[in-house]
């Protein structure tokens, strides 16, 4: 088994704290941005899990999943809609912040775009009255959501504002020693700017205002859909 | 489309009794509600949670690894098919058919709900292609058909018309 990984690229952080923190045997190679680990796939995409099997994983999610499974903690039904929503609502508005403060230098515009998500996982940690997401113990939806927020709730300077369950949940899982490994492997110390070769190499991401192609998904008939 | 999904789902896995579903927010994101707990959202998290209720745990994955390709391909399937672009087809469809290359179902040799849900979300796409797109992608094409055919999985969605001789050459019958 064999983890790819790039330097400065978010989601690696992900897998290298769900390595450190399930401590399973696996060798981690560092490549470019550019390398094209997985053999389907015409973009590359990091990380990459090569499984014994020699298939390739290729989404950090499902990577950290397969490393929680195979130290012994499968992941409850609480734990798949976290990790759904970090990858279908988290990631792009996390995609256009990093792209905001990165690159284009407006770090006071990210809170902006960031304002939802971060309360809505302010107000479920407080309805939840918990120390972690799912419950009394951390957990692989605490370390995913932990290691992709990481780069933004870590940088002072973007002022993103007072969400208290999320400030005192994310300082809770910070000082799990593991985590905050992983993040110097991947951003070296140098915060956002560490990030910078990894965004240059990204598409521009669509911002909500300026999605004028359709989504190929749309259905004009979805509106007449309510309660069955 | 996702509610139908599914209510097609539930048909599928045999439950009796359908659940009850609503939707949240601009992009319309499954909620069920959920009599034994707080409710579910999303639409790969509904899947998986009506999989064991029916269940059915096979079909989730019968291995470790299985299981996390499962989920992948449930990720890529609400992220990458569910927000693409014109210019992103191409790309998904010529992925999709290396990757299928040498694979019967997107687990390998068994079925599983990541079929299912791949196919609804990709329904769409393959309904626009041309004869000539459907024979470039021949191993996307190939599985489209295998799973629009699977007894059970079709339900809400029209078939679509793939000539099967030139997709199933003499040689592999």
């Amino acid at each position: 088994m064999k983890l790819f990984v790039s330097e400065g690229n978010p989601h690696c952080l992900k897998v290298l704290a769900a390595l450190e923190v399930t401590g399973v045997q696996c060798s981690v190679q560092y490549v470019n941005h550019e390398e094209k680990v997985v053999p389907f796939l015409s973009r590359p995409v990091l990380p990459a899990l090569l499984l014994p099997s020699g298939l390739h994983l290729f989404s950090s999610n499902a990577i950290c999943r397969y490393l929680f499974e195979v130290s012994g903690q499968e992941s409850s039904e609480l734990c798949n809609q976290w990790l759904e929503w970090e990858a279908t609502d988290l990631q792009p508005a996390l995609l256009q912040a990093l792209h905001m403060a990165v690159l284009q230098g407006k770090g006071s515009e990210v809170s902006k775009v960031l304002q939802g998500p971060l309360k809505f996982l302010d107000q479920s940690l407080t309805k939840g009255g918990k120390p972690y997401l799912n419950g009394d113990t951390v957990s692989l939806a605490d370390l995913v959501l932990w290691a992709a927020l990481y780069p933004v709730l870590s940088d002072s300077s973007l002022a993103l504002g007072e969400h208290k369950s999320v400030n005192s949940w994310f300082d809770r899982v910070a000082s799990i020693h593991s985590c905050l490994s992983a993040a110097q492997k991947v951003l070296q110390g140098k915060g956002l700017q560490g990030m910078k070769s990894y965004m240059q190499r990204q598409p521009a991401p669509q911002s909500n205002q300026c999605r004028d192609t359709q989504p190929c998904n749309s259905n004009p008939a979805e509106g007449e859909e309510g309660e069955r | 489309m996702a509610l139908r999904e599914l209510s097609s789902l539930e048909k599928y896995l045999g439950l009796k009794k359908p659940n009850k579903y609503s939707t949240q927010g601009d992009k319309k994101v499954p909620v069920l509600q959920n009599n034994n707990g707080p409710p579910l959202l999303g639409l790969a998290t509904i899947a998986c949670h009506l999989v064991k209720e029916a269940k059915r745990p096979e079909l989730l994955g019968d291995t470790a690894e299985n299981r996390a390709v499962v989920q992948q391909w449930l990720e890529y399937r609400v992220t990458r098919l569910d927000s693409c672009t014109k210019e992103d087809i191409k790309i998904i469809l010529k992925d999709l058919n290396l990757y299928l290359q040498d694979k019967v179902y997107l687990a390998g040799n068994q079925f599983t709900v990541a079929d299912t849900l791949v196919y609804y979300g990709i329904h769409p796409l393959m309904v626009d292609l041309a004869v000539q797109e459907k024979e470039q992608y021949v191993n996307v094409t190939r599985w489209f058909d295998h799973i629009q055919h699977y007894p059970g999985v079709r339900h809400h969605l029209p078939p679509v018309v793939v000539l099967r001789n030139r997709i199933y050459t003499s040689r592999h019958h």
